[in-house]
């Protein structure tokens, strides 16, 4: 019973109520880390690390955290384990560090990790909180991954870095701009809906 | 008092708790990768030298340490490697970028007007558009060539005062142009003190 409920935990996040295509919440990110694959992989670890740990936290805290000041402390929280990614980034992977830039810090105001602690942690167990924002970070790296591949290919006929479309293809440069984060979530929003979402709400 | 106590009193010595715990945290985590932090700057700059005097290395952080304790010397403000008998000079310049300051290290032969190589030290630009400054190929192009540079289309360059542009990012490669056509002055400036 209780690992059907946990498995549920697991899974949502990842179909029917997935924190981007669903739910529409961190797509500030999507739209501006979404030009290149390999930021796109570093940021989508940093903010399944983030949601994860400090829904583990505050769902370890619940108890304790006067409900008045509750924002203040989940904040808090949450800023902490960002900056220790950015410190750990800059230690160890330092040039993946200056890629990213200012971005690592913008997970603090992601909405997917306040969401997740707001909405699950609050009012859930530690290991359940923890599942739902591993979860809640996987379903949002995906997303992002696939809409990353495409921009890339499209915007520098590159994958990874690694050259895959020939002299022949001319960039879009669009793609790689704002402008194609926003025409790709849409579009991928639409397919989504328009085919797997759709079976969903028949069954 | 006890709902005093419970309203006031008690958010506060949590929230201050919470706050230590937290800052202990990340402050430690700081000091403990500080060092290996200060190591991978002063790698960053030193590999930005290497490349603007066009001399090779081992893309390791020892590699860059080892290749630029052997070859580069530095004196009041510059950088300078002897390659093949002819002193290299490496003045690190600065201008404006579309966004914010582009820093580099250009590296000139003793004439003090060919370039030897550029490097992108630190850059605000577009990701992916304006950002592609720092790709290999872009910085490369400088090397054996003389300013001022005319901007072609990408791909096109041939003559010895031509550059590539960025598509898509034509701003940010006349900023671009712009720093390195100063780097003669520049480092004349910097070097002789006229």
């Amino acid at each position: 019973m209780a690992k059907s409920k946990l498995r549920k935990t697991f899974m949502e996040p990842l179909g029917k109520n997935n924190p981007v295509f669903v739910q529409i919440l961190g797509i500030c990110s999507t739209l501006a880390v979404t030009n290149k694959l390999e930021n796109t992989m570093v940021m989508v670890l940093g903010v399944t690390f983030t949601t994860a740990l400090s829904a583990w936290t505050v769902s370890l805290l619940r108890k304790m955290i006067p409900s008045r000041i509750r924002m203040m402390v989940e904040t808090m929280i949450i800023a902490a384990y960002v900056i220790l990614v950015d410190i750990i980034l800059k230690a160890y992977y330092p040039e993946m560090w200056k890629q990213l830039g200012p971005y690592v810090g913008l997970i603090i105001t992601n909405c997917i990790v306040m969401g997740r602690v707001e909405a699950f942690a609050l009012t859930n167990k530690p290991l359940p909180s923890l599942v739902d924002g591993l979860a809640s970070g996987l379903g949002y790296a995906y997303v992002l991954l696939i809409i990353a591949a495409v921009r890339e290919l499209f915007g520098s006929g590159s994958l990874w870095g690694f050259q895959i479309l020939g002299s022949w293809w001319t960039n879009w440069a669009i793609m790689i701009m704002p402008p194609g984060g926003f025409f790709m979530l849409a579009i991928f929003i639409w397919v989504v809906r328009e085919t797997v979402m759709k079976e969903v709400d028949h069954a | 008092m006890s709902e005093f106590y419970k309203e006031r009193v008690y958010p506060l010595i949590f929230m201050f708790i919470v706050t230590l715990v937290c800052i202990v945290l990340t402050a430690g985590a700081h000091i403990l990768t500080f060092d290996l932090a200060e190591a991978n700057e002063l790698s960053f700059t030193r590999r930005a030298i290497l490349d603007a005097a066009g001399l090779p290395y081992e893309n390791t952080t020892i590699g860059i340490e080892e290749e630029y304790l052997s070859s580069i010397s530095e004196e009041n403000g510059y950088f300078t490697a002897v390659v093949d008998g002819k002193t290299r000079y490496i003045v690190p310049l600065a201008g404006p970028g579309l966004w914010g300051t582009i820093e580099i290290m250009a590296g000139l032969e003793e004439d003090l007007t060919t370039f030897s190589g550029v490097a992108i030290v630190s850059q605000t630009e577009t990701p992916g558009l304006g950002g592609r400054i720092e790709e290999p190929w872009f910085t490369a192009q400088f090397a054996g060539k003389k300013g001022p540079f005319t901007i072609v289309e990408e791909g096109t360059s041939a003559a010895a005062n031509e550059v590539d542009g960025i598509t898509g990012a034509s701003r940010t490669s006349e900023f671009f142009k712009n720093l390195t056509d100063r780097a003669s002055a520049e480092a004349r400036r910097i070097i002789e003190g006229v």
